[in-house]
């Protein structure tokens, strides 16, 4: 394309209209004109445009402006955000139902607190000793494959579960959860709630602000949120916005608290963030509509955050993984392959966080990539095949459990699409494997099975779902299944993307499709957004929203409490119901409870 | 043309008597700047009741940052910055909830049912002529013209609020006539 010769002129002529010109530039211009028609002629159109604008009609504002702001300023809302900066609508409408969830959830900890018990949901015959307290044996290891074989057909019914709900137990001194509700009115201006002891611990924190200052920087998050991730030093929110039917989706992290004091004088901690305690930094944008796409991971020490996007505005799907890092308050992206996704980071590994990658292809692979954390910064993306430590031949995105000791990864053939990126086309399935901590990253992942033992082993099977771990290492949650092969049917499907499977990794039986959560439990004309384990492992957060199928109506979304039941005892759920137009969740919790991996444990 | 003039504030009763700086000193902003700032918001989004809600909100984060205004901050700029922002995220959140086509304003882009286009640019009035115009435009364009144009500021001050160089405010700022230019033939202006 070249330039048209008069351009470079309509901009001096441009500039000129509102005396922005330097005398060289004066004199170019004046000269220009001497000769040039075309270039007269836009000068006396601008002029004339500019007349124009200048004599536009001024219209005062509305008389009680004055008013409207000052009832604002005092009451903290907002004209264009409807509910939850009312005060009165928060604490005495919403405040109810939020106490209610955490009154429960201090009650369900009291309830799993002894880890020898098995746990309300668990549908687990022989829990596993192995998930204990952290003073105790950390790592929990997979249990023998059961010898009761599993029915294939994913059409037929299996027996369901023998189990009872546990009885009660002794309460125990378990550290409460707390849960940081990520909330928005109808269309955007997000928020968040910290709810401790069944109470908002303080006042809704709007998050509206980017990189300190909305007047430094238009962008502010436009759309409901979908997914959170919690930094474990609970200084970072990290989360994922829908930007309307587009197909698009925003990666955000806020900054919710300032940095903990050290609770081991020998660690190490990460060099604080230049971030200021209530701003927001924008990580990027992305196709939207994948769950390998929609997730993050924060390693263990809250240093990294590293995510996926893949890049809306170019026709070939490319994907690439990024990372935030806190310290350096700015994103960068880390490799440049076009086809790599973050998948999680291993826990523990301190002074060198390491992070499995994958890359999509027709054969995927992962690759363990090593980060110094005191080498200074490279810029530079890479590609993981080149620098990796370990790799692991067939393995997709494999997500590590909290402690690290096991791992729920991919395996299958894939394919890249336009609007959703790479996604299984042929025999793909999720595994579920032991992944050692002793020191040999050469060795991956052992003893692998499917994690749904239900199911065919290869054809046409999943093309995607969403997986994440409980932070008691054990239980894990699937859900927004889809599903390409035979065997589903209209009337009990199977697996059923509406519906949420919830497992546990000591459960010799595998998932199954009886590890659904009631269907009765999301209301039918509901669809799951997010879902989060409890700490305790027997609980889930669900994040549903309404369909809403051609409604201009603003989008609304519910958080509900899942307190798993088995055999005929139907599942408890509560909702956290903040009105009609309002969109609340994704929840997540505060890691209080984590059992941290000690490597100086592991057999 | 004639500006309306400044909307009083009302400082509360309770700081009357010990009204601090930072009260006097939001007193004056309102004062000075309402009256343009939601002139400017109204001429970027078309509509009188979106412009009073931006127009509120910005002054209510006008007030909570006011602290952050440093002497090196140009006040006006600052605050055209916030109207400029929140009308921005407006625009956004009404792009998202609306369908296609039903954000502009009710006389843009409607079908049928009316007087054929030269018939409706007879019909109204110049104003509203350079209104349609304007919401034709790209929103940067439309910022960027309106801060020249309506509001005389020079290329360094929409810098300033747009977060733009000078050289870039200049080649946006020529951009934006061209589109206006454009926009107004097709308006039935001459030109």
């Amino acid at each position: 394309m070249t330039m048209d010769r008069h351009e470079p002129f309509e901009e001096l002529i441009s500039a000129s209209l509102a005396g922005d010109l330097t005398p060289t530039e004066r004199d170019r211009l004046d000269t220009h004109l001497d000769s040039c028609s075309q270039c007269r002629t836009t000068l006396a159109a601008f002029a004339d445009q500019r007349r124009i604008m200048s004599g536009l009609r001024h219209v005062g504002p509305p008389r009680d402006l004055g008013a409207r702001v000052r009832t604002g300023i005092e009451r903290g809302r907002f004209a264009t955000v409807p509910w939850w900066r009312r005060p009165a609508v928060m604490f005495a409408g919403v405040g109810g139902s939020l106490a209610a969830v955490a009154g429960a959830l201090l009650a369900i900890v009291l309830l799993n607190g002894t880890p020898s018990d098995p746990e309300v949901g668990q549908a687990t015959p022989e829990p596993s000793a192995t998930i204990t307290q952290p003073s105790q044996t950390p790592r929990p290891s997979l249990p023998p494959i059961s010898t009761q074989a599993p029915d294939a057909s994913p059409s037929e019914t299996a027996a369901p579960p023998s189990l009872a709900p546990s009885p009660s137990a002794e309460p125990t001194a378990v550290p409460e959860p707390d849960v940081v509700m990520a909330v928005t009115g109808p269309v955007e201006d997000l928020a968040y709630a910290v709810v401790v002891d069944g109470t908002i611990e303080e006042e809704v924190v709007p998050i509206e602000e980017t990189t300190g200052d909305d007047v430094d920087e238009p962008m502010s998050p436009s759309g409901p949120p979908i997914t959170a991730e919690l930094s474990p030093d609970g200084q970072w929110l990290a989360f994922i916005t829908e930007i309307g039917q587009r197909g698009v989706n925003d990666v955000w992290a806020t900054r919710i608290a300032g940095a903990p004091e050290p609770t081991d004088p020998d660690a190490s901690p990460p060099p604080d963030s230049s971030i200021e305690v209530g701003d927001t930094v924008h990580l990027g944008e992305s196709v939207a509509g994948s769950p390998f796409l929609e997730r993050m991971t924060w390693s263990s020490d809250g240093r990294y955050l590293a995510y996926t996007l893949a890049d809306p505005e170019t026709d070939e799907a490319d994907a690439d993984a990024w990372m935030f890092e806190p310290s350096e308050g700015e994103p960068r992206r880390l490799t440049d392959v076009g086809n790599a996704y973050a998948a999680s980071w291993v826990p523990g590994s301190a002074g060198t966080s390491l992070l499995w990658l994958s890359m999509a292809g027709e054969e995927p692979m992962s690759y363990l990539v090593g980060f110094h954390d005191d080498a200074s910064r490279v810029d530079e993306p890479f590609n993981p095949a080149d620098d990796a430590i370990a790799e692991a031949e067939g393995v997709f995105q494999p997500l590590l459990s909290p402690n690290g000791s096991l791992a729920i990864f991919w395996r299958g053939r894939m394919s890249a699409e336009l609007d959703r990126g790479w996604i299984f086309v042929e025999d793909g399935a999720p595994y579920l494997a032991e992944h050692p901590m002793d020191g040999e990253p050469e060795a991956s992942f052992e003893d692998e099975r499917k994690l749904f033992s239900d199911l065919p082993t290869a054809g046409p099977l999943f093309s995607s779902a969403a997986i994440t771990w409980g932070l008691d290492g054990d239980a894990y949650a699937v859900w927004d299944a889809s599903w390409t092969g035979d065997g589903t049917d209209d009337e009990n499907p199977y697996p059923d993307a509406t519906r949420v499977y919830f497992g546990h990794a000591t459960d010799s039986r595998g998932l199954t499709r009886q590890h659904a959560i009631d269907r009765e439990d999301i209301d039918p004309e509901m669809a799951v957004v997010d879902v989060e384990v409890a700490p305790t492992g027997g609980h889930l957060l669900v994040t549903a929203r309404e369909r809403q199928g051609g409604s201009r109506d603003a989008p609304r979304a519910e958080v509900r409490l899942v307190t798993r039941n088995v055999g005929d005892v139907a599942d408890e759920v509560e909702i956290v119901d903040i009105g009609e137009d309002g969109w609340v969740g994704p929840a997540v919790f505060r890691n209080d409870t984590v059992p941290e991996w000690d490597p100086a444990l592991a057999p | 043309m004639a500006v309306p003039g400044p909307i009083p504030w009302d400082l509360p009763s309770v700081t009357r008597q010990s009204a601090d700086g930072h009260e006097i000193e939001f007193a004056r902003l309102f004062e000075e700047y309402s009256a343009p700032i939601h002139n400017y918001v109204l001429r970027m989004v078309g509509d009188p009741d979106r412009a009073a809600d931006i127009t509120q909100d910005t002054f209510i984060k006008a007030y909570r940052k006011l602290d952050t205004v440093t002497e090196a901050t140009s006040t006006r700029s600052w605050l055209y910055r916030i109207a400029t922002n929140t009308a921005i995220d407006d625009m956004r959140r009404r792009r998202m909830v609306t369908p296609m086509g039903e954000d502009a304003p009710a006389f843009a882009n409607q079908p049928d049912h009316r007087p054929g286009p030269e018939a409706q640019v007879m019909a109204a009035t110049l104003d509203e002529r350079v209104q349609r115009a304007l919401l034709h435009l790209r929103p940067n364009h439309r910022q960027c013209l309106l801060l020249s144009d309506l509001d005389d500021m020079s290329a360094q001050q929409i810098g300033e609020v747009m977060g733009l160089s000078y050289a870039a405010v200049r080649t946006l700022l020529c951009r934006a006539r061209g589109e206006m230019r454009r926009a107004l033939s097709a308006e039935g202006f001459a030109r």
